[in-house]
């Protein structure tokens, strides 16, 4: 079983470094913009993920899910309504907050796999829908759009503004994982992840707290996806609504550490960079290297790089050890 | 209808390792498809009938599964809850995945002299193929039936789906029993990827449709329960036909997947199945 690693100062005060480093980025590298904005968008996500699928133990594997939603909803609000992203940003999020609290309350109640064998059929039914209601979705071509109204006076297509409202996404993350892992919502939710019946004894309300936490992942999840929407101007059902999408984000959780605050951002960093060297040597089948990724962590490492850093800083001498790592 | 017999096989398989190891097997349609590329393999190479390299593919898988078993989950069994569910997505990925690299992505098929013939029976048209795999299907199904009832094995076997700790001080050998389920499962699984070949474009991804597929299959049934599991491949079977009847052809694999939610929702055990929940 992992341990939670919650942190003090130290967390905080790590997450302001990694933001401020963010936010330097551009600055920095403006060449590689397009590679910054996928680092950044899929940390969000991958955190987002992290408070259902680490901290509440409720491995999704139909994240995807809410990704297609956001982007179906935001792009198609503008498309076919009119209304830009300041209105349509919300409803996307509300959107996707309803369908996780239906979603949940259907399957919560069960325990074990079931919650993941749904997640799987839950993207895949709105993957189908997609392809199939031509009229409304444009069907398996997809979506694309060339001209966005500027939300408030900035141009969505700037790389820029792409980028810091990415960033904004993943402070919005890393914020809430780490107010939860502080709070005691977070100890209520390792509590039912831990042993759900101990914890209902405890006069904690399992379901309750499982759709705390499952609608706000899907809520950011959601803002999220309608980035990514305007991030690839393109999209198609099989790619928004794609397995391979939520095993991604499943992935990046797992290699940071699940049920960390930064392990998620940690993971999203080495798997994208790893992508990135090897993008010419693999190709199609990157998906193989995630595979052969998943069996070695789950059976060597079950807690992840940070949970592997965490062992090597406890042995280094105590001055030199980082406050968070205790 | 047909098809609901070898959707029965994929599913039945999936129900045993459920029951017995309470580990949802994600790459169960993976292995299906490993199952129709040998047996491609074997058509297109030594010109060996589909139904006759069932003979060796089944008990590849039983080899194959029993090897993911004894190497990847039993190390892990006593971790985390979502680690095996990680650890078969992770096969299952590596699967499709080194199919895709070794086969490419275009669909491949076989002709065989009977691949869209087709029989009359009191005047509906079946295809033979498909026939013939639920002939096949059936036969299987019985022999797996009274292996799990009639031998000791079988006892072993349900022995330590019902208490798996009562069954170790029965002196049965649970570690051996899990080997042999996955195993069994597996070969299942293979074996109906077989069946299915004359009948079907085989394409690296297929095993995704099908491992969804067996989901449906016996969370209808119950899960764990190979009965239900029948029953269950049956059902979506016709509800498959049904829906393609009324010309939704397009989303057909969407009404599994309602009907499935559904399912959860109403009677998470399944209809058929008494409450393991």
């Amino acid at each position: 079983m992992y341990k939670t690693r919650r942190g003090g100062r130290g967390t905080l005060g790590a997450i302001a470094a990694v933001l401020a480093a963010g936010a330097a980025y551009p600055l920095i590298l403006p060449r590689s913009l397009n590679f910054g904005i996928s680092v950044v968008l899929f940390a969000a996500l991958a955190t987002a993920w992290d408070l259902i699928g680490g901290w509440a133990g409720q491995l999704s594997l139909g994240h995807a899910a809410f990704i297609g939603l956001g982007a179906y909803v935001s792009t198609l609000l503008w498309t076919k309504a009119g209304l830009g992203f300041a209105a349509g940003l919300p409803l996307a999020i509300a959107a996707g907050v309803l369908l996780a609290l239906a979603w949940g309350f259907i399957t919560f109640r069960l325990r074990g796999a079931y919650f993941s064998l749904s997640s799987i059929a839950v993207a895949e039914v709105l993957r189908i829908l997609a392809n199939n209601w031509s009229s409304l979705t444009g069907g398996p071509e997809g979506v694309s759009f060339n001209d966005l109204p500027p939300l408030f006076g900035l141009d969505l297509f700037d790389r820029r503004v792409e980028y810091y409202a990415a960033l904004l996404l993943l402070a919005a993350a890393l914020l809430i994982a780490f107010r939860i892992g502080g709070s005691r919502a977070g100890f209520y939710l390792e509590a039912v992840r831990e042993d759900q019946d101990s914890s209902m004894a405890l006069g904690v309300d399992p379901l309750r707290m499982k759709l705390i936490a499952f609608s706000l992942s899907a809520a950011l999840t959601t803002a999220g996806g309608c980035l990514y929407a305007v991030y690839l101007s393109f999209f198609e059902p099989h790619g928004v609504f794609s397995l391979d999408l939520s095993v991604q984000l499943v992935l990046m959780s797992i290699v940071g550490g699940m049920g960390t605050v930064l392990g998620p951002l940690l993971g999203a960093l080495v798997l994208l960079a790893f992508q990135e060297a090897f993008r010419n040597v693999f190709q199609q089948s990157s998906l193989l290297i995630y595979g052969v990724l998943i069996v070695l962590i789950v059976r060597y490492a079950p807690d992840g790089l940070s949970g592997r850093l965490q062992l090597l800083l406890r042995r280094i001498p105590w001055p030199l050890r980082s406050p968070s790592a205790r | 209808m047909l098809t609901g017999g070898v959707y029965a096989m994929v599913g039945i398989g999936l129900s045993l390792i459920f029951g017995v190891m309470r580990i949802v097997n994600f790459a169960h349609g993976e292995f299906m498809a490993v199952g129709m590329y040998l047996a491609f393999v074997l058509f297109r190479s030594a010109g060996l009938d589909p139904y006759v390299s069932l003979l060796c593919v089944a008990p590849a898988g039983l080899l194959l599964g029993a090897a993911v078993e004894r190497l990847l989950l039993a190390p892990i069994q006593n971790a985390a809850e979502h680690a095996p569910i990680l650890m078969t997505v992770g096969v299952g990925l590596i699967l499709s995945n080194v199919l895709l690299l070794v086969f490419g992505a275009h669909p491949e098929t076989i002709y065989t002299s009977y691949s869209t013939r087709t029989v009359r029976i009191f005047s509906i048209t079946l295809s033979l193929p498909l026939l013939v795999s639920f002939a096949l299907t059936v036969l299987v199904v019985a022999a797996l039936y009274l292996v799990l009832t009639r031998t000791d094995f079988g006892r072993a076997i349900r022995a330590s789906a019902q208490n798996r700790d009562a069954a170790e001080l029965q002196g049965v050998d649970t570690r051996f029993v899990r080997t042999a389920v996955f195993g069994i499962g597996t070969g299942l699984s293979m074996a109906a990827g077989v069946l299915l070949l004359p009948a079907l474009y085989v394409f690296p991804t297929i095993g995704g449709i099908f491992t969804l597929k067996a989901f449906v299959v016996t969370v209808l049934g119950g899960m764990g329960s190979v009965v239900g599991a029948i029953w269950g491949g049956l059902l979506l079977g016709v509800v498959e036909s049904v829906a393609a009847s009324f010309g939704a052809t397009g989303s057909r694999d969407a009404f599994g997947l309602v009907a499935f939610l559904l399912v959860l929702l109403v009677r998470p055990a399944g209809l058929f199945g008494r409450s393991r929940v």
